[in-house]
């Protein structure tokens, strides 16, 4: 699992915040917060697609899977 | 503050004048025009906007422009010719296919297109939509890319952020095309652009970079769409523009603003929005609109980052100063 919100971290923090890690903790909502925006996800989304081998269906694009470090880190347990 | 089912209802009567004062101050005192071009596409805003021009300027000095495309809704041109006569102003109709083909843009997108989905060929129609259950599930905005065969079969795929950014990209190429023939217009004759963007669509973000939000004046963006159509009433504007379900109108398989961009019915749109703006309590909105507190939560935040994802429309280009 830590090995998972790690590169989820990372991604996030590149990508969306330009690497300032600052008050990312890992339960911080990225649509509240404006780090990743409702369409900027599917970005997220393309990452943990080739990242981890997986297919994110349609109608597991919800903010309970993809909408902080940790709820991605959950979805993916289950997936993966 | 006061909310409820009858809080957006305006006097339409004083609000024409407001506007029409608006634009007279406009064009003669700030910008020393002699009238206004409007981009008419057969819809309820630009029959709004140019009918009340018409009221402030006086016909001879409000010209439409007809901005079709070979992909445009052939209704478009129809009922926005209609009442351009009705309203006895100048009109004229300019195809914009050779300006977006001058980009490069046809092949380009079809090529584009026929890798995600190899049925796809120019024969075929397509449009971009978002799930239009906001209210009733809680899923991100992504959009599938929809092709319509020959024999009319319909495929599908959703798109990644790429190639979401591509279509969009090239759509807008269609829309700021129509804006470089306005200001051609607007230039060559001393007139003043004026844009159609209602209020709905300004503050979610639902226009184009220097397309349709490249105008001189916005003379309806305080208005909500539920109120343009109370103007609409007011002005008597046909009935075929007043039914008309809004559209883009820039894809060749028709698209509902709803299913491109809302996701939530008109008849709850506005009121949500005007709460979401004046801080009104999900719990007192879900009240009022007999929506679930889930429901409203989840528009709230939708209008929060669509709100906040499109600031760089409204504003000027970022300086260092």
């Amino acid at each position: 699992m830590r090995e998972l919100k790690d590169k989820i971290r990372t991604f996030v923090v590149e990508n969306f915040l330009f690497g300032n890690n600052e008050n990312l903790e890992d339960t911080t909502s990225f649509l509240e917060e404006g780090i990743i925006d409702s369409t900027g996800v599917l970005e997220l989304v393309t990452f943990i697609e080739e990242e981890f081998s997986i297919t994110v269906e349609d109608e597991e694009l919800i903010p309970e899977n993809l909408d902080s470090i940790c709820n991605v880190t959950a979805y993916l347990e289950k997936k993966i | 503050m006061n909310f409820d089912l009858d809080i957006l209802q305006i006097n339409p009567a004083e609000e024409t004048k407001k506007v029409a004062d608006f634009v007279t101050n406009q064009v003669y005192k700030v910008f020393r025009r002699r009238g206004v071009v409007v981009g008419i596409s057969g819809g309820i805003d630009s029959a709004v906007m140019t009918a009340i021009a018409v009221r402030a300027l006086g016909k001879e000095n409000v010209i439409g422009l007809i901005l079709t495309e070979k992909e445009s809704n052939p209704v478009s041109k129809l009922y926005a010719s209609t009442y351009a006569e009705a309203l006895g102003i100048e009109w004229r109709e300019i195809d914009i296919t050779p300006t977006v083909e001058s980009v490069g843009c046809y092949h380009w997108r079809d090529e584009y297109i026929k890798n995600l989905i190899p049925d796809y060929n120019s024969d075929c129609k397509y449009n971009i939509t978002l799930p239009t259950d906001l209210l009733d599930r809680n899923a991100y905005n992504f959009y599938v890319l929809q092709v319509k065969l020959p024999d009319g079969t319909i495929k599908k795929k959703r798109l990644n952020f790429e190639s979401f950014r591509t279509i969009t990209a090239f759509a807008s190429i269609k829309i700021r095309s129509r804006m470089i023939h306005l200001y051609w217009e607007a230039e060559r004759r001393n007139l003043v652009v004026a844009g159609t963007t209602n209020r709905t669509e300004f503050i979610l973000g639902d226009f184009c970079k220097y397309g349709d939000g490249g105008t001189d004046i916005e003379a309806l963006s305080h208005l909500y769409k539920d109120q343009i159509y109370q103007l609409a009433g007011y002005l008597g504007v046909p009935a075929e523009i007043v039914e008309r379900t809004p559209s883009p109108d820039t894809f060749s398989l028709p698209v509902s603003d709803q299913e491109f961009y809302f996701r939530i019915p008109f008849d709850k749109l506005d009121l949500l929005l005007f709460a979401w703006e004046h801080r009104i309590s999900s719990s007192k909105t879900s009240g009022v609109l007999s929506l679930s507190e889930d429901a409203v939560n989840r528009v709230f935040r939708d209008f929060t980052t669509k709100n906040r994802a499109t600031d760089h429309l409204r504003e000027m280009a970022h300086t260092l100063s």
